[in-house]
């Protein structure tokens, strides 16, 4: 007799089986936990790795800089000019604008945008390139935080001229002056695409710079890289900007944590930066964009670099021109396209980075976790015999089918009114009906159980596809649609269940975690402007498995005998 | 180690070998230049020689005086001329009055707007006559050349190639600002290399063939990758490349016909070593006249360059006899502070504090500077530029070699020779024998030039879509003149972007008239759909663009998916898409070329297979290994499991045997005895 035989033998014996279905719940619980805690652990010392280039063509500040010295008058020279700007119409300053770039040699053109205002923008044709790519150095005029941004426009013009003295270009150099790092920028880079005349060529790299206020010097430089969707620059250009940065003497920071408790090197400031990057990445779109975001989905790398410390700080403007300086050297050494080094990856230092096969399997107990509750609900209650084709299985196919349906009517409804308080009447609706329908017509245990079983599976279902692409998201919308696979089915909703169920809800949870008044309005935003998918995955990907779960949480009275029945048992 | 320092040591020995060699060529050639024109100034030393003829210049010392001080080190270090060198020159240099072969060269200098410059340099020569449709192999047949390059002549015989058409170019040409393009654009091609040839072939398939030979022959002959051209890449022009109506070709043989065949090499790089063979191609090869000036240094630091050769054949009906000619022409544009800045520092570094032009009525101090706009006054010499003096003059041409500039009249232009400078009423130098010349010129307003030529069109195409599996083309026709423009489009695709013609366009924006439609101002289609790995697509439309309009036409493609060995390794720079040509008929001829796009194709990843497949193969080999023992294998003790192999052992195996055996004899035995007692 083989050994396996033994076992399933022993298994038998033991009565094992039954146990472990039995222990389902608490399995699919346990796995939901070790999936944060896999989290937890990537910050500990061994579990990252430290970046390197690996694409040896960059070669980040092998050569020396030259914005400095009197580049600094020139710039000071054009700040004076720019610093009474923000008092203008932004028709007034590109015209301005348009005339310092003209006088060194750019071409200039202007796209019109009137819903989110005019971008400007110029080319310097690289003297020796094919000219079918390019570089990009975006300046929104005003950034995140709606600051008019002084510095960085003074940089991008000066860079610009001082750029087109040098002879080593191989890429053609782009220069955008846009109204805003989103929207305006966003919709250039769209119209890039689709309709502007001049062009110069498939936009490799893209540097955006944010220095607010016209002060002389800064304390240390905030790189953003998340992009839309999940997207990331390839892992090679933050490092370039991360080495120039610190080549320069100045000190990074990362999704807003100060560069102090960075150098900490502490396991906090790890698990720190780790969280907050994948809150940034999974709620992309929905918070004010710094610029690089607006690259998102073009095969654009892109990084915004912003100078932090109006006061206090000891380095001066210049460092913060040989930042992109340095970095446009590095990208115009590329001969190919950026292939190397990773596109999957978590920061967790500027220096430390986790890989993808190092974080996915997270996701990967996160989505089991779903699937062990959908086993739990199909094998876990005294209806596990029925056959698929069964009354109660087709029934809960029907209402999925149903609930996707009125999902999607959802999405579409608010792609056209996007409105608040409709919203809310729609979830209180969508809460109540439910329990009103409890009373007035039933739902049958049986069903019940099904209608759990496909609800969680199909979470399962759209976890694992969305973990690649996006890891945060899929990471983030398991974790808050977990609360739901332990509401259960009895008709007693206690207190604490109906909470459950409430804070499950896909608009609720992202309205505890992100308490905005206009949220609906951003993720709707996202989508139309930026392109964000949230908006769907939370109607598709979310809500019909939460509908599904309330109507059987809420199914009807027939439910409580049974119930009864099985507690006697 | 040792190995290493010895192979350095000869490096080194080598390098001073070549260097006494250049710098003996060099100290020759101001030998000879000393002893014809200047013999009382400069006799002591040749370094000397340099001093003190530069002490005559009036221009810009600053700029040579680098130059020199790098030929003064070099003569120091090489051994004197010696004596027999001094016998020669008095052979090599008589040049007898009658000798003169069919060669002319030309430079026209043009000073464009914002300090640019253009430069064309034009060679022109001829071949001797030869008798059409004569196989070389013929008995009597003997070739001779004179200065028509020898190396074109086989060539063209073997592949009979009635006209060729190269062009090396690369570079953004400004329209613009610079007008248009030199010759009407009909001299330069799109960035990279550009051919095409009118064969004479019995058949389609013949020409091809011939065509093959040609490309493959020139890929040699000028060091570009023209052997990659083949079939996916070449096409047949309709209308667009068609020769003036003017010239006649010739057919050598009646029954064949004429074709026309194209291909392009998108960005391919051009560099010093498809000039030299360039410059080789003249009798005068680098060494006087003109050509002295292109130096591979200069010509590819420039903003825009084009190389080009074009062979015509010509035949005289009165004598039976036919000529070769060919016209080579190089033309550059130059950024002329640029150039001057870095002949002072190679590197721009930022401007001493003292050297800023800051504009005073802007905040102005020790911190503040807002920069005005470049210089307007200047002067400088084409050796600035070029590096180089203009050495003599081309010595067997039937005429002296000639430079000259197109300038208005607050320019002024001179040559200098023997230190003292020249002007001319028309501004056209010629070029002395055995000289050391320059043109030099200044102006009080650089800005200031002659009038440009305004373009008839502008046209630029860009890829447009977001993602990686489909893509659009777009293509934006600008017409700034007063009367409508007709225009032959011609564009070649690559067979991997399968393009919807039904999808072509006129967009529909703000600016575009809203009452045209595509079907109004499109003449005449050709299309050739694209066969994969065979040929390309083969696009040709005719369409007149209105006055005062901008057009935009557009259409979408899929970009497919290539068999897995035709991809490019993962460190590539995605595929480059050849220009469009745009020939303008009407009102005016007019040849322009769109910018090279890149194509990126969506490319699989194929390190991920490769793991996939390791990995599973692994995890697979494990699970059936372990499963397959636990199915098919029992758990036993040891002593159980001796027993078994006690019994499974070979002698016990004999044993058995014996047993067997012994017991049946045994038993046999009894059985005779048994018999025997009964």
């Amino acid at each position: 007799m083989a050994l396996i035989e033994q076992l399933q033998r022993r298994v038998v014996e033991m009565g094992l089986v039954p146990k472990i279905i039995a222990l389902l719940p608490l399995v699919s619980m346990m796995c939901a936990m070790i999936s944060s805690l896999w989290l937890a652990i990537l910050p500990i010392e061994g579990q990252f790795r430290r970046t390197y280039i690996s694409e040896n063509a960059l070669m980040p500040s092998q050569a020396y800089s030259y914005f400095r010295e009197t580049e600094w008058n020139i710039l000071r020279g054009y700040r004076s000019q720019i610093e009474h700007f923000d008092t203008i119409s932004n028709t007034e300053r590109n015209k301005q604008m348009t005339e310092w770039l003209r006088d060194f040699g750019a071409k200039t053109a202007i796209y019109n945008d009137d819903e989110f205002g005019d971008s400007l923008y110029g080319i310097l044709h690289a003297e020796r390139g094919d000219g079918t790519e390019a570089i990009l150095l975006a300046v929104p005029w005003h950034n995140a935080e709606g600051e008019f941004n002084v510095g960085g426009a003074s940089l991008g013009i000066s860079l610009s001229k001082f750029f087109s003295r040098w002879p080593v270009w191989s890429k053609n150099i782009i220069v955008v002056f846009s109204e805003n790092p989103d929207v305006a920028l966003r919709s250039w880079v769209q119209a890039y695409h689709t309709s502007l005349d001049l062009t110069g060529g498939s936009i490799e790299a893209a540097i955006v710079l944010d220095y607010p206020g016209s002060n002389d010097y800064f304390d240390h430089v905030e790189i953003s890289y998340g992009g839309l969707n999940g997207e990331l620059p390839n892992l090679d250009l933050v490092n370039i900007a991360v080495s120039i940065t610190e080549h320069e003497g100045v000190q990074v920071s990362l999704h807003g944590i100060e560069p102090g408790f960075i150098n900490d090197e502490s396991y906090w400031s790890r698990l720190k930066i780790l969280v907050r990057g994948i809150f940034n990445n999974a709620f992309a779109g929905l918070e004010s964009l710094h610029g690089n975001e607006a690259f998102s989905g073009w095969r654009i790398q892109s990084v915004t670099l912003k100078a932090h410390g109006k006061e206090g700080g000891n380095n001066d403007i210049t460092t913060f021109g040989r930042i992109p300086e340095a970095m446009f050297r590095s990208i115009n050494n590329l001969l190919e396209k950026f292939h190397q080094s990773y596109f999957f990856y978590m920061l967790v230092a500027p220096r430390y980075f986790v890989s993808i096969s190092s974080y996915l399997p997270a996701t990967v107990v996160l989505s089991a976790s779903f699937a062990l509750a959908s086993l739990n609900s199909l094998l876990n209650n005294q209806y596990n015999t029925l056959s698929f084709f069964s009354h109660y299985n087709l029934m809960a196919v029907l209402f999925w089918l149903i609930s996707m349906l009125l999902s999607f009517i959802f999405s579409q409804l608010f792609l056209y009114v996007p409105s608040m308080s409709l919203l809310v009447i729609f979830i209180l609706a969508m809460v109540m009906i439910p329990l009103a329908a409890g009373r007035l017509w039933t739902i049958t245990e049986p069903l019940s159980y099904r209608l759990q079983m496909y609800a969680f599976f199909y979470m399962s279902l759209v976890i694992t596809s969305l973990m690649m692409v996006n890891f945060a998201l899929a990471f983030v919308i398991g974790i808050l649609a977990f609360p739901m696979t332990v509401v259960g089915t009895q008709r007693n909703l206690t207190l604490k269940k109906c909470v459950l169920l409430v804070i499950s809800n896909p608009l609720v949870s992202f309205f505890l975690i992100k308490p905005h008044p206009q949220l609906l309005q951003k993720l709707i935003f996202a989508w139309q402007q930026l392109g964000c998918w949230s908006w769907f995955v939370l109607c598709l990907g979310w809500l019909p498995s939460w509908i599904l779960v309330a109507l059987s949480a809420c199914s009807g009275t027939q439910f409580h005998t049974v119930g009864t029945t099985k507690k006697e048992q | 180690m040792v190995r290493l320092i010895g192979i350095v040591g000869w490096i080194g020995l080598l390098n001073s070998v070549i260097g006494v060699v250049k710098a003996d060529e060099t100290s020759l050639k101001f030998q000879i230049d000393q002893d014809i024109d200047l013999q009382d100034d400069c006799n002591e030393s040749l370094g000397n020689h340099e001093d003190s003829c530069n002490s005559g210049f009036l221009f810009n010392e600053d700029g040579s005086e680098t130059e020199i001080e790098v030929t003064e080190t070099i003569i120091e270090d090489a051994p004197r001329p010696t004596i027999n060198l001094r016998d020669k020159e008095d052979d090599s240099i008589i040049v007898e009055d009658q000798i003169w072969y069919p060669y002319r060269e030309h430079l026209t200098v043009k000073p464009l707007p914002k300090n640019y410059l253009l430069t064309s340099f034009d060679f022109n020569t001829e071949s001797n006559e030869f008798i059409p449709g004569r196989p070389s192999t013929d008995f009597d047949d003997y070739s001779h050349y004179t200065v028509f390059p020898k190396a074109f002549k086989p060539i063209l015989d073997q592949t009979s190639t009635r006209q060729l058409h190269l062009r090396f170019t690369r570079g953004f040409w400004d329209a613009e600002s610079w007008g248009r393009l030199p010759y009407d654009g009909f001299k330069s091609g799109g960035s990279g290399v550009e051919i095409w040839a009118i064969l004479e072939a019995a058949s389609k398939d013949s020409a091809f063939s011939q065509w093959k030979t040609l490309v493959n022959s020139l890929s040699g002959l000028f060091c570009a990758s023209m052997n990659f051209i083949d079939g996916a890449k070449t096409t047949f022009p309709v209308e667009a490349f068609h020769p003036m109506a003017d010239s006649t070709l010739p057919l050598f043989d009646n029954s064949n016909k004429l074709y026309l065949i194209r291909a392009a090499l998108a960005n391919e790089p051009i560099c010093t070593e498809n000039l030299t063979p360039l410059v080789k191609l003249f009798p005068t090869k680098g060494k006087s006249g003109i050509t002295t000036l292109l130096d591979g240094h200069k010509v590819f630091d420039s903003t825009w360059h084009s190389l080009s050769v074009d062979i015509s054949t010509e035949c005289y009906e009165q004598t039976d006899r036919c000529i070769h000619t060919l016209q080579a022409l190089v033309d550059m544009v130059i950024n002329v502070p640029k150039t001057l800045a870095r002949n002072e520092n190679p590197i721009p570094k930022p401007l001493p504090s003292d050297k800023l032009r800051c504009d005073l009525d802007k905040p102005y101090d020790a911190f503040h500077c807002f920069q005005l706009p470049y210089e307007t006054e200047g002067s400088y010499g084409l050796s600035e530029l070029f590096g180089k003096y203009i050495q003599g003059s081309s010595l067997m041409s039937e005429e002296p070699s000639q430079v000259c500039v197109e300038i208005s009249d607050n320019w002024n232009s001179f040559i200098q020779v023997n230190g003292s400078l020249f002007a001319t009423a028309d501004d056209c130098f010629e070029l002395k024998d055995f000289q050391q010349q320059d043109i030099y010129f200044e102006s009080n307003n650089t800005n200031e030039v002659l009038d440009v030529e305004p373009v008839p069109v502008y046209v630029s195409r860009s890829l447009t879509g977001y993602g990686q599996d489909r893509g659009g083309l777009r293509t934006v026709f600008m017409n700034p003149q007063n009367e409508p423009v007709t225009l032959i489009y011609f564009e070649t695709l690559p067979w991997f972007m399968r393009i919807y013609l039904s999808t072509m366009h006129l967009e529909k924006n703000a600016q575009s008239p809203v009452n045209i439609s595509l079907d109004d101002i499109l003449q005449s289609t050709y299309y050739m759909p694209a066969a994969d790995r065979i040929r390309p697509t083969h696009l040709e439309y005719r369409i007149t663009i209105p006055a005062n309009t901008t057009l935009a036409v557009s259409y979408q493609f899929d970009k497919s998916l290539l068999q897995y060995a035709e991809y490019p390794p993962d460190a590539n720079h995605g595929f480059e898409i050849e220009s469009a040509v745009i020939t303008v008929i009407d009102p005016t001829a007019y040849q322009l070329r769109t910018a090279t796009l890149l194509l990126l194709l969506s490319t699989p990843d194929f390190s991920m297979p490769y793991n996939v497949i390791i990995l599973t193969s692994t995890v697979m080999g494990l699970i059936f290994g372990t499963l397959f023992n636990l199915l098919v294998k029992k758990m036993l003790t040891v002593e159980e499991a001796d027993k078994i192999q006690e019994g499974n052992s070979l002698q016990h195996k004999i044993q058995v045997v014996k047993g067997k055996i012994m017991t049946k004899s045994k038993f046999k035995y009894q059985e005779v005895k048994n018999d025997l007692k009964e």
